[in-house]
């Protein structure tokens, strides 16, 4: 790895050679250049004769990791990585039982001195600078395949312990953003067998609880992983060639069973309230896939829908999909979700999300209109508080439902039948029959009620959410909105579409106040009116002084 | 067993007549003269075609329906064909096609030669006959056009020698003799003679001349009445006669036009008497004789330049002239209860339209201006050409306004922040600069109101008849001290250098006077500048505001009233200029109002009518506040002043037209809340709540007074503890007071306890903390109360659908009196005319695709003929030389078996 010396040359070159004298810097470039010849040399003459094996204990302690892995060698990691590759290509690292006793000794040194150079990488990945962390990590990869190729049946075993030891020191490196996108981007989206027993190894190291920060990188890793393979998908990509390919290795079953272990490894984690929101928005679309027995995802989901507010709103969608795939049976499902509707719903970010949801949920006519109006009504005592983007969906999500259940328009249309009752609300007026504080939708008597809510909207201050509130009092001709057209409104959309983003002709005279003011903000000859204030603005000069 | 048909023919040839028996030569002679020999012909060719048709019966083909019985109907006989000859067509359209298509297959590859251009000259539909006339109809039309700039003469084809307005053609036999005969009678020899002269071709004046000539030719014509005159001279006759009134007319135009110069040239005098000064001597009397003097004709090339001054200035002067008014009778002088009455009429018809407009109706004089708002203001959508819900109330569809990304903050409570909240300070730009929208919309019966409300605010200062005067008048009123005239600035820069010097108070003065020196009747271009100077003071309202230490509001309201008045001439400006400055904000600051702002936004509720359904200006400013208020950000008392600010500015837009602002509520309610000396339990609040720092919290509910609220607090935050704790009690006592307002203009919502009971249950809350002791809370409180009770007894259950029910569509078919199976019924006129065209767009293509395979076919055809020839041409070539070569072969071995037996004889 000429290039990798070459690079790791330049960088300490200009590590070292910033500040000092130039003749300094060429003493250095000398003292370097003599190193770099020792190195060369020692691992010649290693390559040479076994003699000189004591020079892979002189290489390793060259490593400079014993104290700290801040600034390894790393010429030398990769001159003792090249050594050790021959060595275990030259089946150096493997003991046969009919070897001699010295033999023997010899491999379990060699064997003993492999450990610790895993080690110092290790090291060196958990503590260098990210350059040096990725070039150590190709050089643990390296080993782990020339083990696996070059020993016979220590594949199981490498992967078990080398690697092992590998994942970890990429989950737990310092600063290591860089090493773990340099992991996944260059072995586990390339090779499927390093992704499956990324897999296997995350879900152990998951088992176990975790940190918040350790969580949050390996949801990182994990959800950066592929998509989840089709179930016909070949598995061809391999990062050890074998010949004899493991059962393991080519089913997808398998590789989709490790990935749903380690999701769920992960969600069983002592997630934080962040972090679960994090994973709930990922859900459909980079865990579920993973899992061959989603329902498995039932627990985690019900428990979030339980903690309320956004939370809640994101679970909504994962578990719905339970609901209506796997047949989960969720008591009460109705009464939580009209829970979900409280005051902050509609000021939520995730409020056009829930539409969506909630569109789905109420499209069934089969259910009870008590229900029914239980929503709309609650739907419309919140829209009296809301943006004029929410009311916007609201209004045309209600004219949908009025058209699914014709029974609640008596929520906009009501002839009071009994005369007695008539003549008495007549005289006393009346209060709304809907009970807000009832959580049960079915008991809230919204049904009973009427939409006063809607119809003050009709004169809100902006015309064309006007128009919309307006459509409930017209005939219900159309067949439905289409919602999709109403979410995603906002205030700067609206001041937009008002007022255009540059500068446009006014194609219309505006009109203008056809009296001048006398006065705006003072007191301007206000004797002139007998000292009585009134007339335009006098509203805000009794509240402000100017 | 029939003749055979050789016998046949000649029978019929010879019943025909065809063949008869020879005649003889004086008989032949005898049919030459009378033309029946030419009759004959004809009845031959006919009889001979009539024998061809019957010998030749597969020539005509039957038509395809026969009407297989007598039918009398309504369209008359049928018109089917009688058969027709596709062998004929077939071999017209060859012969066409040998004549076109043929020539241009052989011209294909050939390129330059001759191109004939003459008319039909490759046309084969034309006959040759028809080929001429065009080419004459050609002729005469080129030149008919005129070509000439210099033919003033409309009658004059083209140039004639013509003498006494007859032309000297070498034809006009008569006219010499008429010539000579007509001289003969009254004239003297010598003029004779002269014209004679004159009616040489060397003189090339000839034209000019030749009007003159005819003067005294009708007195000529009369003098011989008793010849009889040819229809040629009759005609001619008469056209000498019009062309000598012509040229009367147009003498008599040039006397016109003579004494018309002569008065330009009187007219600087004349204007000199009128302004009552002395005519300056005239200093170019010696020049005029040295010019009488001189070649005439140089005289005029000299004199030219200055004649057409004076001509050009008199056509200038005309044209103002053109442009006065004319003096029309004047209306009877009203009495002073008849013009209170019409004030009031006035004022009521302009509430009326108020009142209409806030509906949302049409006002009588502009009838389609809610079409037309919805299509200035939405005309982006327009290009969208799916149909989306949305847009159909006039929504931007939700493609074009992305949603924020996220955010990454996450809250409970997190609001939708839109991406823009990053203020950045790098693109906030004075953008009225660049809007130059200058329109003169406002017609002039405008103008007398105007007029009048201007009086005030130009007060003093009577509308100037000369500006020297006007500055005179200035000078007494002013304060002696200000410049009396000012340049009408451009931009706003140019105007704060103007004011640079001028003492804060005296700002209104200077623009009263900008105003009064470019008053629009001063000047063509004053209007324009005037308006431009709308949309700088809209823009130096808020700069004051913004930039000085404590605006002087009495100035801003004195500069709002001018932008007022000037809003009725310049509505679009003023308009424009308010636009910008909301979209300033709504792109820059949307969650963080300044001083400017406010200033801006209690501009727009007195200028513009807030309680208009639609408005350009009030509505995206209604916009611009709710937003504010509904996801602005509460870090200090500051906030929550100019908060309270924009609230009261809401109530005060809604005071006519009562429509509910969410925003409003909310805002009121949380900050109230977060006011309120102790917090409230969460459960008992129907809004969203907004959780702003604690340190606002009122701390004691004792000994602390409230005080009205200064525009200051907007700007500067209290010093100390006791200041700050007195501006949260008045912020309290504002807030409280603004729902109490508020609860009277919303009083007859339906859902007005809905949207009340939070308030009531916060006040309540508020005042527990204060014992009752604080007057505006308990007023607002009792009368929140108040509505409640009212509210609860006006409630009844909506009955929205008492709507006519819908009619069931009629499903009865339609009858059509006297039904034409021919004619086509299609009630939808488009339908039918795309029908009509589809019809025969189809047959147009079968046709042409018909005669394209004909076309091809044809070629196909012809290059097989070529090719056979020219095969046939080798072979006779091949042969031609085959044999030649053999004739050869023959000949040489004869002589070599000659020569052989020749050598063998002599051995």
């Amino acid at each position: 790895m000429p290039a990798l010396v070459e690079s790791s040359k330049k960088r300490k070159s200009v590590k070292n050679g910033g500040a000092p004298s130039k003749r300094r810097a060429v003493a250095e470039e000398d003292t370097f250049a003599e190193t770099l010849s020792k190195i060369q040399e020692l691992e010649n003459q290693i390559a040479e004769s076994r003699k000189h094996y004591n020079n892979i204990a002189t290489l390793i302690s060259m490593l400079n990791v014993e104290s700290s892995a801040k600034e390894p060698e790393l010429a030398v990691a990769v001159s003792l990585c090249r050594v050790f590759s021959r060595l275990i290509a030259a089946g150096n690292l493997t003991e046969s039982n009919r070897a001699a006793e010295n033999e023997k000794i010899i491999v379990a040194w060699l064997k003993e001195r492999c450990l610790e150079y895993q080690r110092a990488l290790m090291a060196i990945m958990r503590e260098a600078d990210p350059s040096s962390q990725i070039t150590a990590l190709t050089l643990a990869m390296r080993l782990v395949k020339e083990r696996i190729t070059h020993i016979p049946g220590a594949d199981n075993n490498i992967w078990a312990t080398l690697f092992k030891d590998i994942i970890e020191a990429i989950v737990e490196a310092n600063n290591g953003q860089d090493l773990q996108a340099e992991f996944v981007t260059k072995f586990v989206k390339e090779f499927e067998d390093v992704r499956f027993f990324t897999f296997v190894q995350l879900a152990e190291y998951a088992d176990v609880r975790r940190s918040p920060e350790t969580l949050d990188t390996l949801v990182s890793i994990l959800s950066s992983c592929d998509d989840a393979p089709a179930a016909d998908h070949e598995f061809e990509s391999f990062f050890v060639p074998r010949e004899t390919k493991t059962k393991q290795l080519n089913s997808v079953n398998a590789h989709k069973k490790r990935a749903q272990e380690a999701w769920l490894a992960i969600l069983r984690n002592n997630l934080s309230q962040a972090q679960r929101k994090n994973l709930l928005r990922i859900m459909v679309h980079n865990i579920e896939p993973w899992f061959s027995r989603p329902e498995l995802l039932m627990d985690f989901l019900t428990d979030s829908y339980n903690v309320g507010g956004a939370t809640s709103l994101l679970a909504l969608s994962g578990l719905f999909y339970l609901i209506q795939e796997k047949n989960l049976d969720y008591p009460q499902f109705y009464t939580k979700l009209y829970s979900l509707l409280d005051a902050d719903l509609l000021h939520s970010k995730h409020r056009s999300r829930f539409f969506r949801l909630l569109n789905t949920f109420l499209a069934s006519t089969h259910l009870p209109a008590t229900l029914v109006a239980s929503f709309l009504k609650r739907l419309s005592r919140l829209a009296l508080n809301a943006p004029p983007s929410a009311i916007v969906v609201i209004v045309p999500f209600m004219y949908n439902i009025f058209k699914d259940h014709p029974t609640c328009t008596f929520m906009m249309h009501r002839t009071i039948r009994d005369k007695d009752l008539a003549a008495d609300v007549e005289k006393h007026g009346m209060d709304d029959p809907f009970d807000s504080n009832e959580s049960d939708p079915t008991r809230t008597n919204a049904i009973e009620s009427s939409l006063w809510e809607i119809e003050t909207l009709q004169s809100h201050y902006h015309p064309n959410v006007a128009a919309i509130a307006r459509i409930i009092s017209e005939q219900f001709t159309k067949q439905a909105y289409n919602l999709e057209d109403f979410l995603d409104h906002t205030y700067q959309g609206m001041v937009e579409s008002d007022l255009g983003t540059g500068e446009r002709v006014l194609r219309k005279t505006p009109v203008v106040e056809y009296q001048i003011p006398k006065r705006i903000f003072t007191d301007r000859l206000l004797e002139e009116d007998g000292g009585v204030d009134s007339g335009p603005a006098a509203f805000l000069r009794e509240l402000w002084d100017f | 067993m029939p003749p055979s048909q050789l016998k046949q023919l000649k029978a019929s040839l010879r019943d025909s007549g065809v063949i008869r028996p020879q005649q003889s030569k004086k008989q032949k002679r005898e049919n030459a003269k009378t033309g029946a020999s030419a009759q004959n012909r004809n009845q031959r060719n006919a009889a001979l075609q009539a024998i061809r048709d019957r010998f030749n019966p597969f020539e005509i083909k039957a038509p395809s329906n026969r009407s297989k019985f007598e039918a009398t109907t309504r369209d008359g006989p049928s018109t089917t064909a009688k058969g027709y000859r596709p062998g004929v067509t077939k071999s017209l359209g060859e012969e066409r096609r040998r004549a076109t298509l043929l020539k241009e297959m052989h011209d294909r590859h050939k390129t330059g030669g001759l191109v004939d251009r003459r008319f039909g000259e490759n046309d084969p539909t034309m006959t040759p006959e028809e080929r001429a006339a065009e080419r004459f109809a050609r002729e005469s039309q080129k030149k008919m056009r005129k070509e000439s700039m210099f033919n003033l003469e409309d009658e004059e084809e083209d140039f004639k020698l013509t003498h006494m307005g007859q032309s000297l053609t070498l034809d006009g036999k008569t006219l010499d003799d008429f010539d000579a005969e007509g001289l003969g009678g009254g004239e003297s020899d010598d003029e004779g003679s002269r014209k004679r002269k004159r009616a040489l071709p060397e003189d090339g004046e000839e034209e000019e001349e030749e009007d003159e000539d005819f003067i005294d030719f009708g007195a000529e014509g009369e003098g011989n009445p008793e010849r009889k005159k040819s229809k040629a001279e009759v005609m001619k006759e008469v056209i000498a006669k019009s062309k000598f009134h012509k040229h009367e007319r147009q003498q008599a135009k040039e006397d016109d036009d003579d004494l018309r110069d002569e008065l330009d040239k009187e007219l600087p005098d004349l204007f000199e008497a009128l302004r009552g000064m002395k005519a300056p001597p005239k200093q170019d009397e010696p020049a005029q004789q040295d010019l009488a003097a001189m070649n005439p004709e140089r005289a005029a090339m000299m004199q030219a330049p200055e004649q057409q001054d004076t001509e050009k200035q008199y056509d200038q002067r005309l044209k103002q002239l053109t442009f006065d008014k004319r003096s029309a009778p004047t209306d009877r002088t009203k009495t002073v209860e008849e013009k209170a009455e019409e004030e009031a009429e006035r004022l009521k018809k302009l509430e009326d339209d108020r009142l209409k407009r806030m509906r949302g109706e049409n006002v009588s004089d502009d009838e389609d201006m809610a079409d037309d708002d919805k299509d200035s203001f939405f005309a982006g959508d327009e290009s969208e050409e799916e149909e989306d819900d949305a847009m159909a109330f006039g929504l931007p569809t939700s493609s074009t306004v992305p949603r924020p990304a996220d955010m990454g903050v996450e809250d409970e409570d997190d609001f939708v922040i839109d991406d823009d909240l990053v203020e950045t300070r790098s693109n906030v730009s004075l953008s009225l600069d660049g809007s130059d929208v200058e329109e003169e919309e406002l017609s002039e019966d405008d103008e007398p109101d105007v007029a009048e409300q201007e009086d005030e605010l130009i007060n003093g200062m009577t509308l100037p008849t000369s500006t020297t005067e006007t500055a005179v008048g200035i000078t007494q009123s002013a304060t002696g001290k200000l410049a009396f005239t000012y340049p009408c600035p451009a931009d706003h820069d140019s105007f704060l250098e103007i004011i640079q010097n001028v003492p804060a108070q005296d700002v209104p003065t200077v623009v009263q006077r900008i105003r009064a020196l470019h008053h629009p009747r001063l000047k063509p271009g004053n209007k324009d500048k005037l308006g431009r100077f709308a949309e700088i003071l809209v823009e130096h309202i808020a700069y004051m505001a913004d930039e000085t230490e404590e605006p002087s509001f009495a100035v801003i309201e004195n500069i709002l009233r001018h932008i007022h008045s000037l809003a009725k001439t310049h509505a679009i400006n003023v308009a424009t200029a308010f636009r910008a400055r909301l979209r300033e904000i709504s792109k820059v600051r949307p969650l963080n109002l300044i001083p400017g702002d406010l200033v801006v936004l209690s501009g727009i509720s007195t200028i513009f009518p807030t309680s208009d359904h639609f408005h350009a200006v009030s509505t995206p400013a209604h916009l611009c506040i709710a937003r504010y208020l509904g996801q602005c950000n509460v870090e200090d008392l500051t906030d929550l002043a100019s908060g309270a600010f924009a609230a009261s500015l809401i109530v005060q837009y809604q005071a006519i037209s009562k429509r509910y602002m969410p925003e409003f509520i909310n805002y009121v309610l949380n900050a109230l809340c977060n006011l309120a000396p102790t917090e409230m339990a969460a459960e008992l609040r129907a809004f969203p709540p907004r959780k702003i720092a604690e340190h606002l919290r009122l701390e004691s509910s004792k000994r602390n007074s409230s005080r009205k609220l200064q525009f200051d607090d907007v700007i500067k935050s209290p010093v100390d503890s006791k200041t700050e704790e007195e501006l949260k009690m008045s912020l309290i006592t504002t807030f409280a007071s603004l729902l109490g307002s508020s609860s009277d203009i919303w009083s007859e919502k339906s859902a007005f306890t809905e949207i009340f009971t939070p308030a009531q249950v916060v006040l309540q809350h508020i005042s527990k903390s204060f014992k009752n002791k604080v007057l505006p809370v308990k007023s607002a409180l009792d009368k929140i109360n108040a509505h409640l009770s009212q509210a609860h007894l006006t409630r009844r259950p909506l009955f929205l659908h008492d709507h006519k029910p819908l009619a069931i569509k009629s499903a009865i078919p339609k009858f059509e009196e006297n039904f034409n199976p021919d004619k086509h019924y299609d009630p939808d006129r488009e339908r039918a005319e795309t029908n009509r065209l589809k019809k025969e767009y189809k047959r147009e293509k079968k046709g042409a695709m018909r005669e394209l395979r004909k076309d091809a076919s044809f070629v196909a055809r012809e290059k097989l003929r070529e090719k056979k020839e020219r095969d046939s041409e080798y072979e006779k070539k091949y042969r031609k030389l085959i044999a030649e070569i053999q004739s050869e072969e023959g000949r040489a071995a004869n002589n070599y078996e000659k020569e052989k037996r020749l050598r063998q004889g002599k051995r």
